[in-house]
């Protein structure tokens, strides 16, 4: 039986803050429980324990993706605590994996949440590129991934060294209609960029491609827009030749009457 | 002359762009997705492009700031490419079309590369180490992460290579080119629809005892698959060109609506 120590405390949020940005840029992978697990386990003096729970949750997160825009029950909370239970109360990494469940399912709630409210921002980033104003633009990025981060280090603070009992019972009070409205609202808010991008780019001419682009990704139920693409571009191939051969028969019918002229000229 | 060559990117330059396509999702959100990150990681460069033309860099940075949700790791391809289009000052149109059309693809490509067969392999193997109590594993897991973030740099300067020899082609034809590009990025939105935007009624009606009816699959599904998150999307367009309602308004209404909605049992 171990107690977390306010400085280990402080370093597992440090910990969260770095991985925290590297899950939400998706960019070295810092952020599996593979990693997560290890790193806390060093943090903890305990590497053993943080490298058996790191490949345990790693194989139990392998199916949980990210991959278009959807959220996962979140792997660093996961990896975090799946270890500091195990430190702290002496259980197997196997059972506190459920253990550790609430705490990766509230995180996966925050960011669920932030990936809808962080739409205002763009109302914002639109004003900036208006006004061509980059330097505005830069900092609107920054302050999103700045929040991110803090969000992390504050919660896994929490979580960890203040208060882990009163989080758990926090986490399964929360009623299951307002966790799931925020899954359907992220299902549905991409509506409205679609909405904009057809604004900009949908004329009446267009509207067939819309259709047959719409029905195909229905009917195909493929993983990927891929087929969708491709028919897309036979449809731009298809159309680029004939008006190609359009530009070029009116072309040559001016030259013809060119031609013409210049002989009445003679 | 010199202007010429000061905006084109060098082998340096196309390593920045690949190390700052790492911003691809800074401030992701429910709305457009990677757009603002998108833009950003570009900046500086769209910034050099445009430099005297104020107007030039907001239309082009509004342009990028259109929906778009891709694979990370291979993002700098379409960067590389959308960079050598702006550049060359290619017709807005065609960059736009482009954009939209690719970033999908690309995305189920990268997608099905990295997450679905080098993560479960390389994350197998490492674990099997870890779980020995081997520090190995870790170790070897961060090494070859790195190395596929590193391998972004390849991808940026494909894009931008691959953009750069087809110019003269685009250029010859613009006008057309343009109108087929946006046909390609029409029928891939129209796709987008279907598999992005998730609509569901919960709604289930007992007939009999024992026995009901769920709304969703007994009776929507049944006109059309997608039919409301197509309603809904068009419902979207509508509001936003005919009435000139706010994104922020429709976000707020869909967010709140959705909650609300939960809590009744209806979605």
């Amino acid at each position: 039986m171990h107690s977390i120590t306010l400085v280990q405390g402080i370093l597992l949020a440090v910990m969260a803050i770095i991985v925290g940005f590297d899950f939400w840029l998706e960019g070295l992978y810092l952020f599996r429980p593979i990693i997560v697990c290890t790193l806390t386990g060093l943090i903890l003096g305990d590497l053993k324990t943080g490298l058996i729970a790191g490949g345990l949750t790693e194989l139990a997160f392998t199916g949980l993706t990210p991959v278009g825009g959807t959220q996962p029950p979140n792997p660093i909370l996961a990896g975090i605590m799946t270890t500091v239970i195990a430190y702290t109360t002496g259980a197997d990494p196997k059972a506190t994996i459920g253990l550790a469940l609430p705490f990766s399912f509230l995180m996966q709630y925050v960011i669920l949440f932030y990936y809808s409210t962080f739409s205002v921002t763009m109302k914002k980033a639109e004003e900036y590129a208006d006004n061509a104003d980059t330097k505005s633009f830069a900092k609107l990025n920054w302050i999103t991934i700045l929040i991110i981060g803090l969000t992390y280090g504050v919660i896994v603070f929490l979580c960890t060294y203040v208060a882990q009992a009163p989080m758990k019972v926090l986490v399964e009070s929360m009623p299951v209609w307002l966790k799931h409205g925020f899954e359907i609202a992220g299902g549905i808010l991409p509506a409205v960029g679609f909405g904009l991008l057809l604004r900009v780019m949908l004329k009446v001419e267009y509207i067939p491609f819309l259709i047959i682009g719409f029905l195909a990704a229905s009917f195909l139920n493929f993983s990927n827009l891929l087929p969708v693409a491709l028919i897309g571009t036979a449809f731009a191939l298809y159309g680029y030749f004939n008006d190609k051969n359009k530009a070029e028969l009116t072309q040559a019918a001016n030259n013809n009457q060119g031609g013409n002229d210049y002989d009445e000229g003679i | 002359m010199t202007k010429e060559s000061n905006t084109k990117m060098t082998k340096k330059d196309l390593r920045t762009l690949a190390f700052r396509s790492v911003f691809l999702q800074a401030s992701f959100n429910y709305e457009r997705m990677q757009a603002g990150g998108w833009t950003y990681s570009m900046l500086p460069f769209l910034k050099r492009i445009h430099k005297d033309d104020k107007k030039a860099l907001s239309e082009s940075m509004k342009d990028n700031l259109g929906f778009i949700n891709t694979n990370p790791t291979m993002v700098g391809f379409l960067m590389g490419l959308v960079i050598s289009l702006e550049e060359n000052n290619e017709d807005r149109s065609v960059i736009k079309g482009l954009r939209v059309a690719l970033f999908g693809p690309l995305a189920g490509i990268g997608d099905a590369i990295f997450w679905f067969t080098v993560l479960p392999i390389v994350a197998g193997i490492c674990s099997s180490f870890a779980l020995e109590g081997n520090v190995l594993g870790p170790i070897l897991f961060f090494a070859v992460y790195v190395c596929i973030f590193l391998s972004r740099i390849i991808w940026t300067t494909a894009g931008y290579n691959l953009g750069t020899k087809a110019i003269t082609t685009l250029r010859e034809n613009s006008k057309v080119i343009a109108k087929a590009a946006t046909v390609l990025g029409i029928t891939v939105i129209g796709g987008l629809i279907a598999s992005y935007v998730h609509v569901n009624l919960a709604v289930e009606i007992p007939v009999a005892a024992g026995h009901t009816i769920s709304l969703q699959k007994d009776f929507v599904d049944k006109i059309l698959p997608n039919i409301l998150p197509l309603g809904y999307t068009l419902g979207m367009f509508g509001l936003l060109k005919k009435k000139s309602i706010s994104p922020t308004t429709l976000i707020l209404v869909t967010f709140v609506g959705a909650i609300v909605l939960s809590f009744l049992g209806i979605l």
